[in-house]
């Protein structure tokens, strides 16, 4: 059942993170706008600072669990290696309850921000004049499904432990090894390379 | 309280716990023991409040500026026009390394970016060129920390959020700086090459004709630079709106090299947006953290207690360059900043030092951190990039630059103006 729920979970997240990623793109596109209007046509439209606002609070929490799944938030390892793996284990899950802790107290009050500006109907205090229950409740669901995530990969985490599977809970919460890291990093730039390479051959059998 | 409260922080850190979580927990910890009121029920507002702060909006833009100029190819096209004009000197590729570095840090935020993306170009001439091959590795590591000294510079977006400082000011003043430093890296690497005539590489013979044909290669990175910075220091454009404008061209210059498409958008998003959760959670728990502290007193406590020390001004900053150099041998650079700058920055400044110069200090300290072993992100970065051989031939080589780092750091105390001309002259 956690193989199907964590395959559902990584592509929620991905889901998240693209439209995130669209979002910030669109934000781009309007701030940009807003400046060469603002500069050659001396037209200030309003509201692009605020949009991006938005975009950069809603796509921040709705990449934080594709984040986790791709073992990205920062630890600092400088012991954490050196331990034998059932210590290391142990550490992963501590890790993942103390996001847990975390991330549940931000939800909890995350939700109470929504709640407060429902209840009012508080509106930005901007020409636009946003209700924020919009922007604050799609915020709110974003911070809902990353402490989803966080359950999700303890209770995996948990499991592996019962069957003493410790390279599982290292896969599923461990710190990346500088070499996952890099892999990361340096894939973009090669397959860069090779792109160009391929052009570059292309082009010459062309001249040829 | 202090003694405690550095207790807990460094313990949770040791246990690799999260460091988003652990400011958090402190936080958490310290409002229980220390606090009358429920600061933590402020988590939710403050959290929303920083995450829609328009500087902050920089940060993913920056980072989504980088990933796509990654996926143009302007890098290499760059450096090899770039080694045309550089390799008669002694030392050869190795000052390429250095000025393609500087370069390319001039479009991008990033020391690891920088270092990986220079350093997967130059590797492969290591050995078709026969260099020496550790001082060649150290030009790739150190080279690649200027991404967060020149313009633009997430840790630099960073500070100034932290600080409440001119983001302008600061990129201004990192220009001169990053230049003199890119300065030293390549006298570093002649004076080695004369010295040691056999550390230098082959000789490739290049003609005036492709030299010149070559610049046309150059100019991307100018425009993208021109773009961001230039917007700035003309006054049009903030540093979020310049760093929008930097991404509407990256996306054009992609599109110009026919590199547009859903694949290579779908892989810079997803590589900008996991860094910038992973960021933001991190400053999101810091503002928490920050609120708490001053919330208890903790921030006002750790002031009266430098000041009861009875520094001088300048012992105090020596203290303060001492506990840098001692923390960044063993904290990733990130976490070293978010966690220390709040406390840090006032009880400099107090000192009657400027905030703008004290940032572009910092940016030099976290440079020799990110060199120096056992946690230094750029020597691993460089040694995954060379697969084989040991990591101590990237570590030694990057000794003699850490010294032109120091070097440089003497001399922006000696002579504030290095920082300080460009952000006074931008303002006149």
């Amino acid at each position: 059942m956690f193989d199907r729920l964590e395959q559902f979970g990584l592509m929620i997240a991905r889901i998240g993170v693209w439209s995130g990623g669209a979002m910030m793109i669109a934000a781009a596109f309007i701030i940009g706008t807003e400046v060469v209007l603002r500069k050659l046509f001396l037209i200030t439209l309003g509201g692009a600072d605020e949009m991006a606002n938005y975009a950069l609070a809603i796509s921040t929490v709705w990449a934080l669990s594709f984040a986790l799944l791709q073992r990205a938030h920062i630890r600092v390892d400088v012991i954490y290696v050196l331990l034998p793996k059932p210590v290391s284990a142990v550490l992963d899950i501590l890790s993942l309850l103390s996001l847990l802790v975390f991330a549940g107290t931000l939800t909890w009050y995350g939700a109470g921000v929504w709640q407060t500006s429902w209840d009012f109907g508080s509106t930005a205090n901007t020409p636009l004049a946003t209700p924020l229950w919009i922007p604050q409740g799609l915020w709110m669901l974003g911070l809902i499904g990353f402490s989803f995530t966080i359950v999700l990969l303890l209770g995996r985490s948990l499991q592996a432990l019962v069957g003493r599977d410790f390279a599982k809970i290292n896969e599923i919460a461990g710190t990346l090894t500088v070499d996952e890291e890099l892999k990361e990093e340096l894939g973009a730039v090669e397959r860069a390379d090779q792109i160009h390479m391929k052009n570059t051959q292309e082009t010459k059998v062309e001249a040829a | 309280m202090l003694v405690s409260t550095l207790g807990v922080l460094m313990g949770l850190l040791a246990l690799a716990i999260p460091v988003a979580a652990t400011l958090a927990l402190l936080g958490f910890v310290l409002n229980y023991s220390y606090s009358i009121m429920p600061l933590h029920m402020a988590i939710g507002e403050i959290a929303w409040s920083t995450s829609t702060e328009f500087l902050l909006v920089a940060i993913p833009l920056f980072v989504l500026l980088g990933e796509l100029l990654l996926r143009t190819g302007i890098a290499e096209r760059m450096y090899r026009s770039m080694s045309y004009w550089l390799t008669w000197l002694p030392g050869g590729l190795m000052h390429c390394n250095v000025g393609a570095s500087a370069l390319f840090a001039a479009t991008s935020g990033s020391s690891v970016a920088t270092a990986a993306t220079i350093g997967t170009l130059a590797e492969p001439q290591i050995k078709a060129q026969k260099y020496n091959e550790r001082l060649f590795l150290g030009t790739l590591a150190s080279g690649g920390t200027l991404g967060i000294l020149i313009p633009p510079s997430i840790n630099i977006i960073i500070y100034g959020a932290l600080t409440d400082t001119s983001i302008p000011d600061l990129y201004m003043a990192g220009i001169l700086p990053g230049l003199a430093l890119a300065g030293l890296f390549m006298l570093t690497v002649l004076i080695a090459c004369l010295v040691r005539r056999d550390w230098d590489g082959e000789k490739v013979p290049v003609s005036w004709s492709t030299r010149i044909n070559g610049l046309v290669d150059l100019l991307p990175p100018f425009f993208i630079f021109f773009v961001v910075i230039g917007s700035i220091y003309l006054g049009w454009a903030t540093p979020t709106e310049s760093a929008a404008l930097g991404v509407i061209a990256a996306l054009g210059l992609a599109a110009g090299y026919r590199r547009l498409n859903i694949t290579m958008i779908k892989e810079a998003v997803e590589g900008a947006m996991r860094t910038t959760a992973m960021v933001m959670l991190i400053i999101i728990a810091a503002y928490f953290l920050n609120f708490v502290l001053s919330g208890i007193g903790l921030t006002s406590q750790l002031t009266d207690f430098i000041t009861g020390l009875g520094l001088s001004s300048f012992e105090t900053l020596m203290a303060v360059i001492l506990f840098y150099v001692v923390l960044g041998f063993f904290m990733e650079t990130l976490t070293l900043m978010i966690t220390t700058v709040p406390i840090i920055a006032p009880l400099i400044i107090a000192q009657g030092y400027d905030p703008v110069w004290f940032g572009i200090l910092l940016m030099l300290l976290i440079e020799t951190a990110l060199v120096t072993p056992p946690i230094g992100l750029n020597l691993y970065v460089v040694q995954g990039i060379r697969k084989s051989g040991p990591i101590n031939d990237v570590i030694i080589g990057s000794i003699p630059f850490v010294i032109a780092m120091f070097v440089m750091i003497g001399f922006l105390i000696a002579f504030p103006d290095i920082a300080l001309y460009l952000p006074e002259a931008m303002r006149d």
